[in-house]
């Protein structure tokens, strides 16, 4: 069954996130990729995340794909032109790519490519539309297709959203999101808080998937708090893992705690470990949902 | 206003290869801005002096953008005729402009940055990214387009941290245009969706 049907039979989806390799050796993402084969529903492949120049994520889709792995392709605003996403998608798609996540992309600035060009010709709800453009066999300048797509595209979210945010989530959702994952969860109260805000959206709880990072060390949190954007581990956590002697169990238990009680709030989760995915089973496993 | 600032004075040197040197300022925002007025350009003159160039003459334009006769600006200052290469000091409107009339090397000193203003004592930057089709009043006046580094329209990116610009120091442009709009009572223009920007508006090269 496809990640689509399952989401839409209300199956607890598990996604996992892998970055495509920084050079031409596809070694490590095969395997990778082979330690949550068993139980991943789809796999999502970052477009050059954070900024940092990596492997297309069409090819490395493409080369999952075709060892029978199901893909979530990301794609960004930040690199393409509305030209290049268009050919980008139908490529991706004649490939047998289904799912893509669309977002604006971290700027250039952030990477390690300061001085590119950051093109943003279009934003996530203007590509989210040019998708659903493209799913009904026309261009975004209204040209008919030779053969459309049939994307099942998503969206991203922070958890905690002001007023404005809330209003952008809004207009994707109105052009045609299908699902939307968000950004690390590590507090359940504030997850509900987000749920109850985005009930009038007309978006369905089971489309929902929520983020995990697995966190490794005090440090590692801290980081988190530190540097990305929409993430904010607890003190209470921050003290449990200071205070932990396996710091990296402690990281796994918080997190399939987590996931327990996300298990019945949503549609599923998304697994973006620091690192690779050794302990991604594990996780699952002490959570129950495999 | 055009924004610019000065260039480092060695990176400056180091371009500017011929010795004897005229400089010409710019009377409009330059001056406002302290970067290519009267002052600046005296300052100029000594510190190339040091350097061991030879300043064969300078003058401040009235604005360097905009020049009626260069016959007018030659009859005035003789000594541009003595000069191997102009420096101007002015934003690149007029650096090109005094290129193609006086057919002589011209060295730019500032680098222009934006279009922006002055606010009461504030330098404003990046006011206007000129996209050739104006909606800013969708906006409350904060235009996305120069505002926001990746020039979202239709709200903001997920990267803002208490606040501030995934990029810079600067508070999220969006966080300021939902402020102002829900001041004006204008929040339901933040509910369009926006199009994409119709870049053929600003063709590299649009007929005078
Ligand atoms: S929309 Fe923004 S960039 Fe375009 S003309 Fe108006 S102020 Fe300038
Ligand atoms: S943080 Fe705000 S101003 Fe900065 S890029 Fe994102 S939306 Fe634009």
């Amino acid at each position: 069954m496809s990640f689509e049907s399952k989401l839409n039979k209300g199956k607890f989806v598990v996604t996992a996130e892998i970055s495509p390799p920084k050079g031409t050796d596809t070694g490590d993402l095969l395997k990778d990729a082979s330690m949550i084969k068993d139980f991943a529903d789809a796999i999502n492949v970052t477009d050059n995340q954070r900024a940092i120049m990596r492997m297309s994520p069409v090819a490395a889709c493409s080369i999952l794909e075709s060892k029978g792995f199901e893909t979530i392709m990301h794609l960004t605003c930040r690199d393409r032109n509305r030209l290049a996403l268009q050919s980008e998608l139908l490529g991706a798609y004649a490939l047998g790519i289904k799912n893509i996540l669309v977002m604006s992309g971290d700027h250039p600035v952030k990477g390690d490519h300061e001085g590119a060009k950051p093109v943003y010709d279009m934003d996530s709800v203007q590509l989210l539309g040019m998708v659903q453009k493209l799913n009904s066999g026309f261009d975004f300048s209204g040209n008919r297709l030779d053969g459309s797509t049939d994307f099942c595209a998503g969206a991203v979210t922070n958890i905690e959203l002001n007023e404005i945010a809330l209003m952008k989530l809004e207009k994707k959702i109105s052009q045609g999101v299908r699902f939307i994952q968000t950004q690390a969860v590590f507090d359940i109260e504030k997850f509900s808080v987000f749920l109850d805000k985005i009930k009038d959206t007309g978006i369905s709880k089971s489309w929902i998937i929520a983020g995990i990072i697995p966190l490794k060390s005090e440090k590692s949190a801290l980081f988190l708090n530190k540097n990305i954007a929409g993430i904010k581990v607890p003190e209470n956590i921050i003290d449990r893992m200071k205070n932990a002697r396996d710091p990296e169990m402690k990281g796994m238990e918080i997190a399939a705690g987590l996931i327990k009680e996300l298990h019945g709030m949503c549609g599923g989760v998304h697994i973006m470990p620091i690192g690779n995915h050794e302990k991604t089973k594990n996780i699952l496993e002490m959570a129950g949902i495999i | 206003m055009i924004i610019s600032s000065q260039k480092k004075f060695k990176e400056l040197l180091r371009a500017l290869k011929e010795r004897n040197i005229f400089i010409i300022g710019c009377g409009k925002c330059a001056t406002k801005l302290h970067v290519g007025g009267e002052p600046e350009v005296l300052e100029m003159r000594k510190k190339l002096t040091k350097a061991g160039k030879n300043i064969v003459g300078w003058m401040v334009m009235s604005s360097a953008c905009n020049i009626s006769s260069w016959d007018d600006v030659l009859a005035k200052n003789p000594e541009i005729g003595k000069s191997e290469a102009l420096l101007v000091m002015s934003c690149g409107g007029g650096v090109s402009l005094i290129s193609s009339l006086s057919e002589r090397q011209v060295y730019p000193a500032l680098d222009t940055e934006s279009l922006g203003g002055v606010r009461l004592e504030d330098t404003m930057k990046e006011l206007c990214g000129m996209c050739g089709e104006c909606t800013v009043w969708e906006f409350g006046g904060i235009c996305p387009v120069s505002q926001c580094p990746k020039g979202l329209l239709n709200g903001p990116c997920g990267g803002a941290m208490e606040g501030k610009c995934e990029v810079d120091e600067r508070t999220c442009a969006w966080d300021e245009i939902y402020e102002r709009q829900k001041k004006l009572g204008k929040l339901e223009y933040l509910g369009i969706v926006q199009e994409p920007k119709n870049h053929s508006k600003k063709k590299r090269r649009q007929a005078v």
